[in-house]
């Protein structure tokens, strides 16, 4: 689970990438770079907590491009941005699209450390609370069908008797499945199976 | 009519100068044995023209001079007519000799101006060209300085450890080196761009100096994605030209190729670039595009001053491309094809050794 942080650099310039993998070694920083997008697709997987440094500008598919679809494919990895010509429109969609940063080359190698560091801080947190969603949502299939009515009508702010009603139970039962799925889900209060009920079932769903 | 001039060789500046010099001599005869009447002697005028067009203004002042003083001394050995007659012809040959000299001289000096006046819109319109491709030419210099600062950063870092990573640091330093050379002669081909004097006609390698052109606009094409296809010939022979301007033309074609293939949503874009020897004295250079081409009657326009497609052109570039490949000795022309337009020039090669002497320095 907790692997060592690895950085990610796509390149097509040769001694960009060389210099690069050196800064981060410097650092004691694993790291690994492509020369194009479709060789970084193709990256053997690592768990640790990633960053990626990706030129805007590339033959083939430009960074640009590639980090907007890995943000509709749902796989966001922290990603800073280098190019070599500043683009201030094209700083703002990146960072629009959810980059940590965009930095113009020749830039500052301080600040790319930095904005790595941040990335892969963020990677960390996104794979902890990946971490304890998946969990949640284990927990969750724990629960059998008649505690799961009660969860969502509980979240809804109904009263017990109100939910007894409305399932046509007794108000005792209810009263059992609640405490039941309380511990199930390893919860106390109310409040928190709201915030797990949401975080289950988000608004859009 | 001035880049003859400039390209004149030796030899034949020297054939000149022996003419001139029998010319005068023959004046100086007739003026001598005719009787005063005849003014021989403002045949010396056509001797100041000719001298005009091949040698420098202190040569002809001092031409005009000597002319003079023949006509003073043709008029002292001449002893047949009527002396009065003599003295009026040798004012009247004299004024003439001397107003001949102040005109033409004139004239060159205006030419000169002129020339120069070309010259410099030549290097503006270069300079401009560099211009357009200025985000390229940005990011190939930024390129190798993103590097170094990355590696310097390293290096650093290394020698920081304890104990410091002496090898690593070298590795780092050396990456540097390498990379400030790489930007260093990103440097230079612009300088020898964008530098204004003028190039003398010389013997180069044509396709050498295609690949140069093609090497600044690499990054733009890319970056339009256009796909550039080289199609030059091996074993080209040397070609005389001024490298710098070719090279500026060369530019131009490709720029404007690449433009206007980037206008049509194609699954293929790309520009091809051929060279090819043409019969025994002559290259053929070509760039043919997939762009949506020019219309039938707009062929000649293409290359008249000021005529432009382009919504923020100059209309400058081909009307240059086709005084330069001209005063080269070439001819430039465009063709339609299906899809697209093709650019081509044709410039003589070097051929025999003895033409790649010196040219004439100035006048």
């Amino acid at each position: 689970m907790d692997a060592e942080p690895i950085v990610y650099v796509v390149d097509d310039d040769s001694s960009v990438r060389l210099a690069l993998e050196d800064l981060f070694a410097s650092v004691s920083l694993r790291v690994r770079s492509f020369a194009s997008v479709q060789d970084f697709v193709a990256r053997p997987a690592d768990s640790g907590p990633a960053c990626l440094v990706l030129d805007v500008r590339m033959p083939g598919q430009s960074g640009m491009d590639f980090h907007q679809q890995m943000g509709e494919l749902g796989q966001h990895l922290p990603t800073v941005f280098i190019t070599g010509h500043g683009d201030v429109a094209m700083g703002v969609q990146a960072m629009k699209n959810g980059a940590i940063d965009f930095l113009t080359k020749p830039f500052r190698d301080q600040d790319l450390l930095d904005a790595v560091q941040r990335g892969i801080e963020l990677d960390r947190d996104q794979q902890k609370s990946r971490a304890t969603e998946i969990a949640m949502q284990a927990r969750w299939q724990q629960l059998t069908p008649g505690e799961r009515e009660v969860a969502v009508l509980v979240v809804q702010g109904l009263l017990n008797k109100q939910i007894a009603a409305a399932l046509s139970v007794s108000e005792i039962t209810v009263k059992v499945r609640r405490r039941s799925l309380m511990d199930k889900l390893g919860i106390k209060a109310l409040a928190d199976l709201v915030r797990l009920h949401d975080r289950m079932h988000p608004p859009s769903a | 009519m001035k880049s003859e001039q400039t390209s004149r060789q030796r030899p034949q500046t020297v054939l000149v100068a022996l003419g001139l010099t029998i010319a005068m001599a023959l004046v100086f005869v007739l003026d001598t044995v005719t009787d005063y009447a005849v003014a021989a002697a403002l045949f010396y005028t056509t001797v100041i023209l000719v001298a005009t067009r091949n040698f420098s203004v202190r040569t002809v002042v001092a031409l005009a001079c000597l002319c003079a003083a023949l006509t003073v001394l043709s008029f002292a050995l001449t002893h047949s007519g009527f002396y009065e007659v003599g003295l009026v012809n040798t004012g009247f040959s004299i004024v003439a000799i001397g107003v001949t000299t102040y005109l033409a001289l004139r004239l060159v000096t205006a030419e000169a101006a002129a020339g120069e006046a070309r010259e410099r819109l030549m290097r503006m319109a270069r300079i401009t060209t560099m211009g357009e491709l200025s985000a390229s030419i940005a990011h190939e210099v930024n390129q190798p300085l993103a590097a170094m600062v990355a590696s310097a950063g390293a290096g650093k870092r290394w020698l920081a450890q304890e104990p410091p990573n002496v090898e690593k640091a070298v590795g780092a330093f050396d990456r540097i080196v390498s990379d400030a050379s790489r930007a260093g002669e990103v440097i230079a081909r612009i300088r020898r761009m964008t530098k204004g004097e003028v190039a003398p006609s010389e013997p180069f390698d044509f396709n050498a100096a295609v690949s140069e052109a093609v090497r600044f606009v690499q990054t733009e094409a890319e970056r339009r994605e256009v796909q550039l296809n080289l199609e030059l010939a091996d074993d080209l022979p040397d070609v005389l030209a001024d490298k710098v301007k070719i090279e500026q033309v060369a530019l131009n074609l490709l720029l404007n190729a690449i433009e206007a293939t980037a206008l049509v949503e194609a699954p293929a874009r790309t520009v091809t670039i051929r060279s090819v020897r043409e019969g025994a004295h002559e290259i053929m250079f070509s760039v043919s595009d997939t762009g949506p081409g020019f219309k039938p009657g707009e062929a000649n326009a293409l290359f008249d001053a000021f005529w432009t497609t382009k919504p923020d052109g100059m209309g400058l570039g081909l009307a240059i491309s086709k005084s330069i490949i001209e005063a080269n000795g070439g001819r430039i022309w465009a063709s339609n094809r299906h899809p697209g337009a093709v650019f081509s020039f044709t410039l003589p090669l070097a051929a025999r050794p003895h033409h790649l002497e010196p040219t004439e320095d100035g006048r």
